[in-house]
């Protein structure tokens, strides 16, 4: 592999990003959002004498549960799916297929991160200012969630982009992905569990965890900001099945890196063999 | 002028009557006050506390000097036992400390430290087991029960310090204040910390509580079989679980603050087969569930704070016949989690609903009160309650997705629980938040990483544009 063309078509994609306002767009964006929910988050705990954090990271977790999924599957389908003589020039440069999806996610990894960063770092002052110290770290480790998530979409997505062949077709599937992982595989698998019986139905619901990556980040992101004990008798449940707090914080994240790398092996598997 | 011969006489007589009648009534006074103190100090007259107390007759004032005093004691007769600068009184290490078998003793300003190890002994640092004692301004520590009342009736506890042995596992620890088969005691402004529970009650009758403040232990109160207590003005916070309140009836609960109190299926208040108990103006804040309730009845529940918790309220079918009116319900994540399918409890009463800051309502006659009731729960709430295992899709799109579609379309039976009178503002709450309820203040340092995140970026968006 060729870190040195990898990191240079990674900053090249990142440069690409920010000149056309992608990343400024997304920034703004996140900021605007993430500003409001921790404002008026705060504003009416503060009132009576007290600072609900926790509903305020969890409304901010809504935010990147919903976002974070949608912007990283279509920025990496727009891009990997590009203008046909721009990706002709750059497949005819000197370098592995493997190592210009690589550089193309990286730089667009580094442009979400940007972007996200400017949100969370906006909405994390307010909150710094009306709800104290004490969240910090643990913050910074919600902040690491949301890119992680980011970068298991992308990689998603440049699955979708190299298994479709065109960029309506790849917008196509990647808003279905959205869709299905966001919204349909949590209700398919709260349905299937009221037909099975009692203890199968908990185990059930317990490995389909690990099916969707935005059910990892938002339990672990729960856990994070609040306790497990937020999910009451299912949260002590889900400990015990896992074998305890720290195991299976370690599991949830090696699932989400696993759900990162997987999907970009394959797409770089379909590309070498590709007659592009 | 001079007086009269039978007149003077008279004179003379009168006042050596005065006199001596002077003289008399002052003997008696000082035979009353009992002369002096006796004293226990390291240069005597007493050496040991135990040896002033053997040569005190009742009703005597035994005062300790500043030191270390070695050996458990037993008070088997009416002293007072008062500490001057703080002396320590250093137990066998085994059985209490202190034993008082004598009524009207008073036992003040002590540190009282090295008890026993047995639970079955009730090893305190204090173990009352007569009545009207006074016990107060001690610092107990290194004890496994506090204070141990058994049946003892009309004592009065105040301002004592009670710190258990933190290096026992919470299990193998006592009480702090243990009450059993007593009444009619006064609990008031200890501070309780690392023990089992703060303050246990079996078969406690007629006992004011009030001012304590007990943190980082189980339960701040454990409760079962007493009657007629009243809790006024008591703080319990970080600890496992606030009040667990068990088979008695009329208990009150009034201006008391259950705060951080988190663990798994914790509570800041626990009521089990109770009945006829007020609960006012209390804070329950940042529990994981603020109230659990299985089987009370016909209890009231007015002008509480009850915010920040995970889940308001955790309601069994079996609890009837209870009253809310005038709460506010603030920023917790779930309002009320029933489980069951429904139950008796007005959620309002005479046109006085609660708060509920999820309410988005109107008030068009602007007299204060929402014009569209308030469904409490949501249908994804709802069954949450009988399915626990759906709590893990909390804060899911999928779960709000099915809570807006039932709103649009109600096609499953959802919750019956409703506020019809449910308040347009907050109602206006006549406690503050306490210190300990407060998180901790801004510091620069916090406000400093968030920037260095927003200046991190902008400068990398600066720098992507040029050229």
């Amino acid at each position: 592999m060729d870190f040195s063309a990898v990191s240079t078509i990674a900053s090249l994609e990142a440069k690409t990003n920010i000149r056309n306002k992608w990343t400024l767009l997304l920034a703004v964006a996140f900021g605007i959002l993430s500003l409001a929910i921790s404002y008026f988050g705060l504003v009416t705990a503060g009132t009576v004498g007290f600072q609900g954090f926790m509903r305020t990271a969890a409304s901010l977790l809504n935010l990147v549960l919903y976002l974070i999924p949608i912007v990283s599957l279509s920025m990496a389908t727009l891009s990997l799916t590009g203008e046909k003589g721009a990706s002709e020039l750059l497949f005819s440069q000197p370098v592995g297929r493997i190592e210009i999806l690589l550089g193309k996610l990286l730089g667009l990894f580094l442009s979400i991160w940007t972007a996200t960063l400017f949100g969370f770092g906006l909405a994390g002052v307010i909150i710094a200012i009306k709800a104290g110290t004490s969240g910090l770290t643990r913050y910074l480790g919600f902040v690491a969630l949301a890119q992680l998530l980011a970068l298991v979409f992308l990689s998603l997505g440049a699955l979708v982009a190299t298994l479709a062949e065109t960029r309506a077709k790849a917008s196509g599937m990647s808003l279905f992905l959205w869709f299905f992982f966001v919204l349909f595989y949590d209700l398919l698998v709260m349905g299937i569990s009221f037909v099975l019986r009692e203890k199968m139905a908990n185990q059930f619901i317990f490995v389909s965890l690990f099916g969707n990556p935005v059910d990892m980040v938002r339990v672990s992101g729960l856990m994070l900001v609040g306790d497990v004990s937020i999910f009451g008798a299912a949260g002590a449940a889900l400990m015990k099945f896992l074998g305890g707090q720290i195991i299976s914080n370690l599991l949830l994240i090696a699932a989400l890196l696993l759900w990162a790398s997987v999907p970009f092996l394959v797409a770089g598997r379909w590309l070498r063999r590709r007659d592009l | 002028m001079r007086p009269h011969g039978l007149e003077r006489k008279s004179f003379a007589l009168a006042s050596t009557l005065l006199l001596i009648g002077l003289l008399v009534t002052s003997a008696c006074r000082a035979g009353d006050a009992i002369s002096k103190p006796l004293v226990v100090s390291k240069q005597g007259p007493f050496r040991s506390i135990q040896e002033a107390i053997h040569t005190a007759r009742a009703g005597d004032t035994i005062h300790v000097e500043s030191g270390f005093y070695r050996g458990n004691l037993i008070l088997d007769k009416q002293v007072t036992l008062e500490g001057v600068g703080k002396p320590i009184i250093h137990g066998d290490g085994q059985a209490s400390v202190i034993t008082v078998t004598a009524a009207g003793c008073v036992l003040r300003g002590f540190v009282i430290e090295s008890s026993g190890t047995m639970l079955v002994d009730e090893d305190s640092g204090i173990l009352l087991k007569s009545s009207h004692n006074q016990i107060e301004q001690n610092e107990l520590r290194d004890v496994l029960f506090g204070i141990y009342l058994f049946s003892a009736d009309h004592n009065l506890i105040a301002d004592n310090t009670i710190r258990g042995r933190e290096y026992l596992e919470l299990g193998e620890r006592g009480s702090g204040i243990h009450i059993w088969n007593s009444r009619d005691n006064v609990i008031r402004a200890n501070s309780i910390t690392l023990l089992r529970d703060g303050m246990y009650f079996q078969n406690a009758y007629h006992t004011t509580i009030t001012g304590n403040r007990v943190s980082e232990l189980r339960y701040g109160i454990h409760y079962m079989f007493s009657d007629d207590n009243k809790f006024e003005d008591n703080l319990f916070y970080n600890n496992v679980a606030g009040a667990a309140i068990m088979y008695s009836h009329r208990i009150e609960l009034r201006r008391n603050g259950f705060l951080h109190n988190r663990g798994f299926s914790s509570f800041g208040i626990l009521f089990q087969d109770s009945d006829d108990c007020l609960v006012e103006d209390n804070l329950i804040v940042d529990n994981v569930v603020g109230i659990f309730m299985e089987a009370l009845r016909r209890s009231i529940f007015q002008r509480n704070l009850i915010a920040a918790n995970d889940t308001a309220i955790e309601i069994f079918s079996s609890a009837e016949g209870n009253v809310f009116e005038r709460n506010n319900f603030m920023a917790n994540l779930s309002p009320i989690q029933l489980v069951g399918k429904r139950t008796t409890t007005l959620w309002s009463r005479l046109g006085n609903g609660n708060y509920w800051n999820d309410y988005t309502g109107y008030d068009l006659d602007a007299d204060g009160i929402g014009d569209v009731p308030f469904k409490i729960q949501n249908v994804f709430e709802h069954l949450e309650g009988n399915y626990p295992r759906l709590r893990l899709y909390l804060f899911s799109p999928a779960a709000q997705a099915i809570a807006l579609a039932d709103k649009a379309f109600p096609v499953i039976e959802g919750s019956k629980e409703f506020d019809f009178y449910p308040l347009m503002k907050p109602v206006v709450l006549s406690v503050q938040m306490p210190e300990a309820g407060r998180p901790p203040v801004a510091g620069h340092s916090s406000v400093v990483v968030p920037l260095l995140m927003v200046a991190l970026s902008v400068f990398l968006i600066v720098q992507g544009k040029k050229r």
